[in-house]
């Protein structure tokens, strides 16, 4: 009950947010893209973390949502709502093959089995002609109910809502059946099959309730930027990105996925618009015309993930189980 | 004609893989880790061949003799200092630990060496031998499968011969009972470590004169290397030979008779279908996923 009452007064101030900081669209690009990372995270969360089946495959999710909704809607004039319904079949569908054939694995095995299906479901969108190739696909007009598409604000609200259902759900799961069958999975796969738990119907179900919720960001991404091409939606970077968030907040626990996008997002932010470059230009310790600063204004971009590398190093080493994981025990 | 060239060119493609995929397999045998910076430790070898050839104007072939003992050193360090602390963690905070690394390496070199992409050519790069009427072998590949097998040969001897080689294959066996036999294995694992590295950026410099190279490049071979050793039987060094030849013959074939774009996809399903129909690979033992 504290934990309904913590997400819905989260939500309520996110919501007001916007109201209160105005029109500056760079810091609502910001905010959604921690609401995003926060809710892909959770969705991935539900999997890894819950049921201990840590997927390294979650950006084909992503892309099937995006890539689905992105044809429909430019090739066939649908709907964007229909779209987005037919992008969580696909991913559905994705996720029964990957299902079938990952979840007999354990260990290092499927680790890698859910890199290769990914990385199949990236050259193929790569490869084929409906899917633009190499170049992708632009999306130039697209409207729903009068709302203005061309604003932030739609796409804003449409991440928090799916963000609050996931923690809804991991909330809900966390103390239903399926969730305990899942946890007990994760601890001990073997005592759990022989308490009688159906061990590859609990894994499919996290994995599809995952799946269906992180192609529905997908599909709200790629409206939102209406551009995507396979190294936006389909890399495997995205997907290890998705997993250090949750990471970095605590795997397995119901906040730290949230607190990781909170954190990690703005950093990379930072990092990518070349904040610190700028300030030591203006500062005056280094001239903008020397080497050092050239080389920090054309190069810092890329050092995000660089950082992200390091971070996540630091991170296993010292701290495996998040912030979160300090303060409790993961649950 | 198309079926001997396309099968000639494979394998001595595959050999190089294969050096990478035994890399790969010797560090899972001896310390059940999988390695996921192990292809940016190839794309470090590329770039160590590409200076020595444009600085120092070694040969890539005889840069290896400096090579090797170089990312042997990188691999034994990495181990001391990074891996040794995760050897009995779980296998995901394994994986991701070497991802950390692997990101560090690459965007390193993505800072150092820039995103545009570097060319190896010497002055055989596109030579090529004609044998039986129309088949043509570059001299490049040629050279380094002579060079891969020869590595590969002494290797085994190592393996088999030395105290040092028969305590890798003990402790790769059974780590408690080589620890009560009295092998330092943690000893073990930094040497298996080094192997590994210096296999891989062995197979990095060999693979050098005929590929782009780039700091993003080692993600593409990871999955090869990875796919071959679960071909072969994760940990198995004899499985990874035949894998790493059995994927390159694969690859040279689809992109024959199907399409290049769609040849890494067929090399993915392969790995899927080993997966779903043998995990424990061609020459790994039962029971072992």
């Amino acid at each position: 009950m504290k934990q309904i009452i913590l997400i819905a007064i989260i939500a309520g101030i996110a919501a007001v947010l916007p109201l209160v900081t105005g029109e500056s669209p760079y810091f609502t690009g910001v905010m959604i893209s921690v609401l995003m990372m926060a809710a892909l995270s959770s969705a991935w969360n539900i999997l890894g973390g819950y049921a201990g089946q840590y997927s390294f495959g979650h950006a084909a999710y992503f892309g099937a949502g995006a890539y689905t909704t992105m044809i429909l809607i430019t090739q066939f004039n649908l709907n964007p709502l229909l779209s987005m319904a037919a992008g969580i079949i696909i991913a559905c569908l994705i996720a029964l093959i990957t299902g079938s054939i990952v979840f007999r694995l354990r260990g290092h095995y499927f680790g890698l089995a859910s890199i290769a299906v990914a990385e199949i479901v990236r050259l193929s969108a790569l490869n084929f002609e409906f899917t633009g190739g190499a170049q992708g696909i632009l999306l130039s007009e697209v409207s729903l109910w009068g709302l203005d598409l061309n604003s932030k604000n739609p796409f804003y609200y449409g991440m928090l809502l799916v963000l609050v259902v996931t923690l809804g759900i991991t909330l809900y799961l966390r103390t239903s059946k399926t969730g305990f069958y899942l946890q007990a999975i994760r601890e001990d796969q073997d005592a759990a099959a022989s308490l009688g738990i159906n061990l590859s119907f609990y894994k499919n179900k996290a994995l599809l309730i995952s799946a269906s919720l992180t192609s529905l960001l997908g599909s709200l991404y790629a409206v939102y930027i209406r551009f995507i091409d396979t190294s936006a939606v389909l890399d495997l970077r995205l997907s290890i990105e998705i997993i250090l968030t949750a990471i970095i907040g605590g795997v397995g626990t119901l906040w730290g996925p949230v607190l990781g996008a909170v954190l990690l997002v703005p950093l990379a932010e930072v990092l990518r618009s070349n904040v610190i470059g700028d300030a030591l230009v203006k500062q005056g310790l280094v001239s903008e015309t020397s080497g050092l600063g050239i080389f920090l204004k054309e190069n810092l971009a890329h050092a995000h993930v660089l950082v992200y590398g390091i971070i996540t190093v630091v991170c296993i080493l010292y701290l495996p189980k998040g912030i979160l994981g300090l303060f409790r025990r993961v649950k | 004609m198309f079926f001997l060239q396309s099968l000639l060119s494979g394998i001595l493609t595959g050999g190089v893989y294969a050096l990478a995929g035994i890399g790969m397999s010797l560090v899972f045998g001896v310390m059940n880790i999988s390695n996921f910076a192990h292809g940016d430790l190839m794309m470090l070898g590329m770039y160590l061949a590409y200076f020595a050839f444009t600085l120092l104007h070694i040969d890539p072939y005889l840069s290896l003799l400096l090579i090797i003992p170089t990312a042997f050193l990188f691999g034994f360090i990495l181990e001391k200092v990074f891996i040794h602390r995760i050897i009995n963690h779980l296998h995901q905070n394994q994986i991701l630990l070497t991802i950390g690394l692997g990101l560090i390496m690459s965007n390193t070199a993505l800072l150092a060496f820039t995103s545009d992409p570097k060319i190896l050519t010497t002055s055989y790069s596109s030579s090529a031998v004609h044998i039986l009427g129309g088949i043509s072998l570059s001299v490049p590949l040629l050279l380094s499968f002579v060079i891969t097998c020869g590595i590969i040969g002494i290797l085994f001897i190592f393996l088999s011969k030395t105290t040092t080689g028969l305590a890798l294959w003990a402790t790769s066996q059974n780590r408690e009972a080589a620890q009560l036999m009295g092998i330092n294995v943690a000893k073990m694992s930094a040497i298996a470590f080094g192997l590994g590295t210096s296999l891989a950026a062995t197979a990095g410099a060999l693979i050098a004169p005929t590929y782009y190279i780039h700091p993003m490049v080692g993600h593409t071979f990871l999955l090869k290397a990875f796919t071959i050793c679960v071909l072969g039987g994760l940990g198995s060094v004899v499985g990874a030979g035949v894998g790493g030849v059995v994927i390159g013959v694969v690859e040279s074939m689809s992109s024959t008779y199907l399409s290049s774009d769609w040849k890494d996809v067929v090399v993915f399903i392969i790995f899927l279908a080993v997966l779903l129909l043998r995990p424990q690979g061609l020459f790994g033992k039962k029971g072992e996923q």
